[in-house]
């Protein structure tokens, strides 16, 4: 049996000190943040996405064609892949504990937005084993549809449901540190390579 | 420095902070002191071109400023929605009064599932409450995955910055650091090598937990969620492997809604590193399946610092560091010199208020040049409240005896003109008469780099009399 974690006590007291401490209350600014009015062309954000996700440190590929022939041609040398990209052959079956997966050396995957300010990939998933695979894969693909770039972040939050999942992440590049003397090393604790894959419509 | 100076120290009560006195020792070494500086400025010059590319920059830490504000004067509702919200996502919730009561609650939960390796991510929170060491006296293992704060915690020290824990290490010392406690070859300081030797080392630790503990940078009241962001991914390896997630937080990181989190997420990596964003920005809103997450909502003298009409506005703070990087004074005195959790402006205006008398030189350790003001992403005033826990100090008496002297007789010179008169015209001679070596002891701690600056013949009031009223009269 677990033990009493805590007290409701602990709870009574925090909340009366809060309510009792409580600074004049300060309105929530009222409106949504603010819309670029102009609108970005399509080309435009393809553009400013891609710079920013190089400037993350992953390697981004522009494919006109099927992006499947894209990931495949990237699994070609890897031994263990897992994928969630139809077209695209995992070489293992998913294991039950997501521990198994530490001699990965792919996972490809689809991200369901990208944020042209950052780079940045949404991805999400309920999956622990899916979750895992995002990390102690040697290197990750991932996918994404060129109309599903938004201009920034606000734009992108307006577009995801986080309580749908129980994990989700947006992705920035490859793993990475600059903990000693502030020299960049890419692939800190996860994947040392982040490949992108845009596919046009 | 402080008024218990010549007291005997009292056991469990630890000494005052001598800010200036730890800052001599760093400043010893003026190429490390150097090159200290110039670390830390770099980061600073990256977040101004990050923040140079964002057109609504201002109106962006307008913004995440008034949200706070909302936030923090609207808290007990926010933190019951929060509460309320992950409950219902399937959290465990749990409050901690202080910093004992956190590490018991962690503790119990560890010794409840009888776990023994604990992998934590990065949390200022966790190195205020003292956990690591109250879980080792317990017998857990405890082992801090953040490259930077792996490597700190092998050298037995804490973290000397809130974002780059080891930044007052060289490569070398971290070579030496790591050859003893990972068996890395002798001279071996390549950053990279280096790190891939703390890869393989954390990477057995984070298959091998039974559980992790990650802070949370923010954690959203509407959706019952948090986010954690990290560039090397040890929160997510963490989260992801072991049974067990404990997501520790101060009660002032709550954000009301989700649609507020972009406005905070477009300016910590910006201000902190000058990233766009972290490599990982993780929203976790359920236990992954098979797996138990425990949130503890943590006070730890939080509501304190809320009821501080004047300093209440520094629980605004998203812990990105940018007013460390660009301070002149944590520049060239480094973090530990602080001798407090979180060292820099934001510290010594959040440390303070947990015991003013031993964190009462840290109010003074600023220039007061407000850069760390101009550089907050959440406009903290940083530089106000600074000069607010200086009056506070000195009313309680906690400053230095010999500068509450020197006032006091300076207020004695000027409320008197005679005597005003009569020690200018002696300064005057005598300070001219005096050699120049014992002019600059004279001049206390400011002429000990300087030199004092020979006085004039005559005062401006002579001067005036003479050239001016003599004219007219």
């Amino acid at each position: 049996m677990t033990p009493p974690l805590t007290s409701s006590a602990a709870r009574d007291d925090i909340l009366r000190a809060v309510r009792a401490a409580l600074p004049p209350a300060v309105d929530a600014p009222s409106t949504m943040y603010p819309r670029d009015e102009q609108g970005a062309s399509k080309d435009e954000l393809l553009v400013r996405f891609t710079h920013a996700a190089v400037a993350t440190g992953a390697q981004v590929v522009v494919c006109d064609g099927d992006p499947a022939l894209e990931a495949a041609r990237l699994a070609a040398d890897a031994r263990e892949v897992l994928s969630l990209v139809p077209g695209v052959v995992s070489t293992i079956a998913a294991p039950s504990d997501p521990q198994s997966l530490t001699t990965l050396d792919l996972f490809i995957c689809q991200a369901e937005i990208g944020v042209a300010e950052n780079g940045a990939l949404w991805f999400a998933t309920s999956n622990p084993i899916h979750r895992a695979a995002l990390y102690l894969a040697e290197r990750v693909v991932i996918v994404i549809a060129a109309n599903a770039i938004v201009a920034d972040l606000h734009d992108a939050y307006r577009r995801i449901n986080v309580r749908a999942t129980s994990f989700g992440t947006f992705v920035a590049g490859p793993s990475k540190t600059a903990d000693i003397e502030q020299a960049l090393v890419i692939g800190a604790h996860g994947p040392k390579e982040l490949t992108v894959i845009i596919r046009e419509a | 420095m402080s008024k218990r100076a010549f007291a005997l120290p009292v056991l469990g009560q630890p000494a005052p902070v001598d800010h200036a006195a730890a800052a001599a020792v760093f400043n010893a070494d003026v190429a490390r002191t150097d090159w200290h500086d110039e670390s830390l400025w770099f980061v600073r010059e990256k977040r101004d071109r990050a923040a140079a590319l964002v057109s609504d920059w201002e109106e962006l830490r307008e913004r995440a400023s008034a949200i706070k504000e909302h936030a923090l004067t609207h808290l007990d509702q926010y933190l019951t929605q929060f509460e309320a919200n992950a409950l219902e996502n399937g959290m465990q919730v749990h409050w901690a009064r202080d910093a004992d009561e956190h590490n018991r609650i962690v503790h119990s939960i560890l010794e409840g599932a009888g776990a023994t390796r604990l992998v934590k991510s990065k949390s200022m929170l966790t190195e205020e409450c003292g956990l690591n060491p109250y879980l080792q006296e317990r017998g857990i293992d405890v082992v801090d995955s953040d490259l930077g704060e792996r490597i700190v915690q092998f050298r037995n020290e804490g973290p000397s910055h809130i974002v780059m824990p080891a930044i007052h290490l060289t490569r070398g010392e971290v070579g030496e650091t790591f050859h003893q406690h990972l068996g890395t070859p002798v001279g071996l300081d390549d950053p990279i090598a280096l790190t891939r030797a703390a890869r393989e080392h954390l990477r057995g630790k984070f298959l091998a937990a039974d559980a992790t503990l990650t802070g949370m940078n923010f954690a959203i009241a509407e959706t019952g969620g948090f986010v954690v962001c990290t560039n090397e991914g040890n929160a997510d390896l963490g989260m992801a492997l072991a049974p067990i997630h404990i997501a520790s937080v101060g009660i002032e990181k709550v954000i009301p809604r989700l649609e507020d989190l972009p406005v905070f997420l477009r300016l910590l990596a910006r201000s902190g590193t000058g990233q766009a964003i972290t490599s990982y920005t993780t929203h976790v809103h359920a236990p992954r399946d098979g797996q138990v997450l425990h949130v503890i909502l943590v006070d730890n003298g939080r509501t304190k610092q809320l009821a501080r009409e004047e300093f209440w506005g520094s629980l605004k703070c998203i812990r990105c560091g940018a007013c460390m990087n660009t301070c002149p004074v944590y520049r060239r005195s480094g973090g530990h010199s602080y001798g407090s959790t979180v060292p820099g402006p934001i510290g010594s205006v959040l440390t303070p208020g947990l015991d003013l008398e031993r964190y009462a030189a840290l109010p003074f350790a600023s220039t007061l040049c407000g850069s760390c003001t101009a550089v907050c992403p959440v406009k903290i005033d940083l530089d106000g409240q600074l000069f607010r826990w200086r009056q506070h100090v000195t009313e309680r008496g906690y400053s230095s005896k010999s500068k509450g002297a020197a006032i006091k007789t300076s207020v004695m010179v000027f409320d008197r003109p005679r005597l005003f008169r009569a020690v200018g015209a002696i300064a005057r001679v005598g300070l001219r008469l005096m050699p120049r070596a014992l002019a600059r002891i004279a001049s206390g701690a400011w002429g000990r780099t300087r030199e004092a600056p020979l006085p004039a013949h005559e005062s401006f009031r002579s001067w005036y009399r003479r050239e001016r009223m003599g004219r007219k009269g």
